[in-house]
């Protein structure tokens, strides 16, 4: 054996790979423990309360930045996911008004099975027109936006009682509302990540070329992605209906929820070149997102400083990022 | 070994991209348990065909037959399945997956890729690695593996050996000859003469886009394919009288350019040339030998490692392009796609340069840029028909606009990469003509150039590289094609022997 | 020989080089069908409400159009060189901001006060932009999250106190000068004058359009891209405190929600008028035509009494049936 091809072998043992695979994500979860821990050395009697509170009013943000990310691993963008949100939570509020609970379950599939072809149309139009992803995505906001508002004019709707203790759990009870954000992660996501179709996302997302020599149908994939992210879109809508006890179909929602969840997918450590990242670690972004501003509560900031934090954190996170990725790429 | 039903069987297969034809019409046959080489000069359309044999694009007009049946591939997977399985430059791994992962996009079974690695003498391969953290050659190795772990019955293998290190490219080979004797064809395209007449059977020619020859290796005809490549050589003496350049006067004085012991650490080891006022200085060499890094470093736009660079008397240090620009040297690159704005005219093409820096963004004098622009068309008979968007252009007229943007901006050394690949026998002697012209007019010209016939029609004097050093340097008028040939192969015997 | 071919170029160059009166006569398909566009919108306005074609209701049309169509050019200078600037509306609300706060100091001081917010703005994105290559996507997600905190706790702390406008900026952005023309059109057209000769007789215009194209082959041809990128980002956040400034003329005092609503359409009025998101094609011509679509288009449901719902519906079919259209295009060249 020659010195030339045992100097390209890769010697690194297995858990620096995985570190190195994985080191986005756990430094986010570090990051997410340390404000945590933060946080609870400033409220006294920090306990299940607060987690329950954190992990209810955060909800539908987490549904959505999984939403975004599932699109952006594919190599795409969604400014819809905002619209798609409004309009899942303007239609699950009006006719879960009034219902029992088995009612407003029923109410939440039909949602559900609803949010996800839209978002899987979204995938078709882009695929077939072969417009930019954020132009199509920019212009079904619009769309959904308008749908909402067909759907509720004004803010207003209801859910069951049950139905939203079911979603959030209430008082000390934080495990409810970990289960439904665990559900698609385990239900969906995880055998789709395992799956031919889930690997051909991400195989789309890092390189269209080598994705299509492979065999991977891009149209096909498309649409999966999609439908999956408007499925999540779907969760996010109910879970805002069921946190809120309503619906609204004011279009700063859906802007504001767009924007937030570009923020944390990227904060996640998704590549907004595609192909890099996974789910788990735009939640814990989201909830890192939630606590900055209930600690500088704690530390008698004003909380709207909250969000020039969160702005500044944003830009430097992916400046690094993107500063080290360059680094590598130079001195292999 | 012909009388036998062919494998596969191309008839009269032809691409056109745009104005650009790319195949003519081609014909092709394999034999069943054959390795067909498939050779051509840049630019012939040894790439498009093995494309439109794979599956990736789709013929304009012609047949393909695989065991006598005709198909239309409608995808890469759909190709595969029928039994023909490539193998590209660019190893189809998508880089942010793990192997494994990529293993399962092609529905790959990792039993049989492991046997196929050990055959390959590559046992401890970790498939959890992220196929864009490993290096390309073993990328490609592992490409290979896949491909045969498919069983297919004919192995399509585009310059499977370029950039490959010796003993990786030897197991390459033991691979052919194993598939062969397993009754499988192998199509293997390659730069290299001396690997196809070791390995392959039979050999088909391309030129222009057509197929021109095909003949036996046995018969040791390297002369023969050579020819073909080449075509017609009395063709070229019709279109140029004079078949090697004037040796221009060369004013006595500082050179224009000098390199010291340039290199990158990496691709470009020691590499030192002296480029006087009014010369056209060749460089040649096989692919990979390092010469892309070489005009990168001169033209600013890559770190140089150690050396240094002298323009006009000057010390050059560029951290970017523009630094070398301002000292007046200036590059065309290889890939027109990296010189051509291509959605905007030939006009805003070619006055790139006047707008370069923010001294020069203020308002456009149209009539003094009309001027630059009409003297740089009219100097290299640029077709203006097509102008409203550089994308639109012939190649050749593509080639012109990336050299006239410095004819407009200035310069007094061109750093010109292989200006000629793919296009024209009319529209090269005119890029010839322009740069003696050039030449004439005391700038220097430091061009690398693929095409070794090339040489004693447009350059003063020829350098070799190889391996990232410069391994001969002859007057033009000594730089015929075998004894260029012989040095780009890193063959220094052969060397002596000719000076 | 030189002649004929001077003559030759100067003949074909026509098309793009010159003004919008002979790009019509020059058969430019995609200004045609948008003029065609708009005169239908506005005779339908026509029929549908007399007074629609008053000079009163011009009037408001051009009132509510011109700070669109500058938040729009300044998109369009991004999305010329490939990126978006998503921070215009934050820009435009703090640039109105500042103004109306520093009233008290003279309406002189006051509008340098909001154009130097907008010089600060985008010269930050510029240059993080340019220079350490953020993404413009997040750059400017995360200044409109940086502006939108700093005004929230500024309007209570550093930049307490009232935000009524001066007489001037009132009179600038509601007021009129005579007849159907408000001050805020003439503001309006000596920027957007500028914008569309700047675009096409600067070296700097034919800079961001070749950066749009292909930035490589500019880098390789001596041009410094973050150059022109930190120019361009500068130059759309000041066009944005423009636009603001106008925007809270016109409705007098100014509040954290003042110019939101005006994102999406500045990149769309872009979209409709013709330029890409990918760079290197459109121009602010096409950006004008499609700010007035979308003002009087606005109108017209208005008349029609058409709900907030269906408006929205009909604005992003519209926008993704031209992309269609223009994606289309594209390919089929």
């Amino acid at each position: 054996m020659s010195a030339l091809s045992s100097a390209v072998r890769p010697l690194g043992p297995t858990a620096s790979r995985l570190g190195r695979r994985h080191a986005w994500t756990a430094a986010v979860v570090v990051f997410f423990a340390l404000l945590l821990t933060w946080n609870s050395s400033q409220t006294r009697n920090f306990g299940a309360f607060e987690i329950q509170t954190l992990l209810a009013s955060t909800l539908a943000l987490a549904y959505l930045a999984m939403a975004q990310a599932v699109v952006v691993i594919g190599g795409g963008i969604d400014l819809s996911v905002g619209s798609l949100l409004v309009l899942a939570n303007c239609l699950s509020a009006r006719f879960m008004e009034g219902t029992s609970f088995g009612g407003s379950a029923l109410v939440a599939v039909a949602v559900l099975a609803v949010i996800a072809a839209l978002g899987a149309l979204t995938g078709l139009v882009i695929s077939v027109s072969k417009i930019p992803d954020i132009i199509v995505t920019l212009a079904t906001s619009f769309v959904w936006g308008g749908a909402a508002l067909f759907v509720l004019r004004t803010p207003g709707g209801g859910a069951a009682p049950e139905f939203q203790t079911l979603v959030l759990g209430s008082g000390n009870a934080w495990w409810p509302a970990l289960l439904c954000l665990l559900a698609p992660l385990l239900l969906v996501w995880a055998p789709l990540r395992r799956s031919r179709a889930g690997i051909a996302i991400y195989a789309l997302g890092s390189s269209k070329d080598a994705a299509f020599l492979s065999g991977v149908d891009p149209l096909r994939t498309k649409v999966i992605a999609y439908a999956v992210s408007g499925l999540l879109c779907g969760l996010a809508g109910i879970a805002t209906t069921a946190f809120t006890g309503g619906g609204s179909s004011q279009s700063t929602i859906a802007m504001n929820a767009t924007l937030n969840s570009v923020a944390a997918i990227v904060l996640g450590g998704v590549a907004l070149s595609g192909g890099v990242g996974g789910l788990i670690g735009p939640v814990f972004a989201v909830w890192c997102l939630y606590l900055i501003p209930n600690i500088m509560l704690g530390l008698g900031v004003d909380p709207s400083y909250g969000e020039v934090v969160k702005g500044v954190v944003v830009v430097l996170v992916v400046l690094v990022g993107g500063q080290l990725r360059l680094r590598r790429s130079r001195s292999p | 070994m012909t009388n036998s039903e062919p494998l596969l069987r191309a008839r009269g297969v032809a691409k056109r991209y745009g104005s650009v034809v790319a195949l003519r019409s081609v014909d092709l046959a394999v034999a069943p348990g054959e390795i067909h080489a498939l050779v051509g000069a840049n630019g012939a359309g040894k790439s498009t065909l093995v494309r439109i044999l794979s599956g990736v694009i789709r013929p304009d007009a012609g047949e393909v037959e695989v065991a006598g049946k005709a198909v239309r591939f409608r995808s890469p997977a759909h190709a595969r399945d029928t039994g023909l399985a490539p193998v590209f430059q660019d190893p189809a791994f998508a880089p942010d997956l793990t192997v494994a992962e990529n293993l399962r996009l092609t529905t790959t079974d990792a039993g049989a890729f492991r046997r196929q690695l050990a055959a390959l003498g590559l046992d401890d391969v970790e498939l959890a690695e992220a196929a864009g953290m490993l290096p390309l050659p073993l990328l490609r190795m592992l490409d290979l593996a896949r491909v045969l772990a498919h069983d297919p019955a004919l192995l399509l293998l585009d310059e499977i050996t370029a950039a490959l290190p010796a003993d990786y490219a030897e197991r390459v080979f033991e691979a052919i000859r194993r598939a062969r004797d397993e009754g499988r064809s192998v199509l293997f395209i390659s730069h290299r003469l001396l690997e196809v007449q070791e390995v392959c059977d039979r050999v088909t020619v391309l030129r222009d886009g057509s197929n021109v020859d095909t003949l036996n290796t046995a018969d040791g005809s390297e002369q023969r394919i050579v020819a073909a490549m080449l075509g017609e050589r009395a063709a070229l003496a019709v279109t140029e009288p004079r078949k090697v350049a004037p040796r221009t006067h060369r004013e006595p004085g500082e050179p224009a350019l000098v390199v010291r012991g340039i290199s990158d650490g990496r691709r470009v080891r020691d590499v030192s040339l002296t480029l006087a006022p009014g010369e056209v200085l060749g460089i040649t060499g096989l692919e990979g030998q390092g010469q892309d890094e070489l005009f990168a470093i001169l033209a600013g736009d890559r770190k140089a490692g150690g050396g240094e660079i002298v323009v006009n008397g000057e010390q050059l240090v560029a951290r970017h392009p523009h630094e070398a620009i301002a000292h007046g040297l200036t590059l065309v690159p290889s890939d027109r796609w990296q010189a051509l704005l291509p959605q905007r005219s030939v006009r805003e093409n070619l006055a790139v340069p006047l707008y370069n820096a923010p001294g020069r963004w203020g308002w456009i004098h149209a009539d003094r840029e009309l001027h630059q622009v009409a003297d740089a068309i009219a100097r290299l008979s640029i077709d203006t028909r097509a102008q409203a968007q550089a994308k639109r252009l012939s190649g050749g007229n593509q080639q012109k606009v990336a050299i006239g943007r410095w004819l407009v901006g200035g310069f007094t050394t061109l750093l010109c990469f292989d200006p000629t690949r793919g296009i024209d026998v009319g529209t090269k002697h005119q890029i010839y003509d322009l740069f003696r012209e050039l030449a004439a007019a005391g700038k220097s010209v430091l061009m690398f150039t693929s095409e070794l016939r090339e040489v004693p029609l447009a350059c003063d004097r020829v350098l070799v590289l190889y391996d990232g050093r410069i391994v001969a340097e002859l007057p033009a008028a000594d730089a015929d094609e075998a004894t260029l040939l012989s040095s780009a192969h890193g063959l220094a015997d052969t060397l002596t022997e000719s000076r | 020989m030189t002649d004929v071919k001077e003559e030759a170029i100067r003949d074909e160059g026509a098309a793009p080089e010159a003004g919008l009166v002979a790009r019509i006569a020059a058969g430019d398909r995609s200004t045609l069908a948008l003029i065609g566009v708009l005169v239908t919108l506005v005779l339908a306005d026509g029929l549908i409400d007399r007074s629609f074609l008053s000079l009163s209701q011009l009037r408001n049309t051009l009132l509510v159009t011109a700070p669109l169509a500058l938040l729009a050019g300044g998109q369009t200078l991004c999305m010329l060189t490939g990126g978006i600037d998503l921070s215009v509306a934050m820009t435009a609300t703090a640039a109105a901001y500042v103004t109306g706060v520093q009233s008290s100091e003279g309406p002189v001081t006051a509008i340098l006060a909001g154009l130097l917010v907008g010089v600060a703005v985008g010269l930050v994105n510029g240059l993080a932009i340019g220079i350490f290559r953020v993404n413009p996507l997040i750059m400017t997600l995360g200044m409109s999250g940086i502006l939108t905190g700093l005004l929230t706790v500024g309007s209570q702390t550093f930049l307490g106190g009232a935000t009524r406008m001066s007489d001037l900026v009132l009179e600038l952005g509601g007021g009129t000068i005579v007849g159907p023309i408000p001050w805020n059109l003439v503001v309006w057209l000596l920027l957007g004058g500028a914008l569309v000769v700047g675009l096409r007789r600067t070296g700097l215009g034919r800079m961001i359009y070749a950066i749009g194209d292909n930035r490589v082959a500019c880098r390789l041809a001596g041009v410094r891209v973050w150059q022109v990128e930190t120019a361009v980002y500068t130059m759309c956040a000041l066009l944005a405190a423009v636009a603001g400034i106008l925007i809270g003329g016109r409705s007098g005092s100014v509040d954290l929600q003042l110019a939101g609503s005006y994102l999406l359409p500045s990149v769309a009025a872009a979209v409709i008028g013709g330029t890409s998101i990918l760079g290197g094609i459109g121009g602010y011509t096409g950006t004008i035509l499609g700010a007035l679509i979308l003002a009087v288009l606005d109108t017209m449901l208005n008349l029609l009494s058409v709900d907030e719902a269906l408006k929205q519906v009909l604005y992003g079919s519209i926008i993704l049936v031209l992309a269609w259209v223009y994606a289309r295009g594209t390919a089929s060249a």
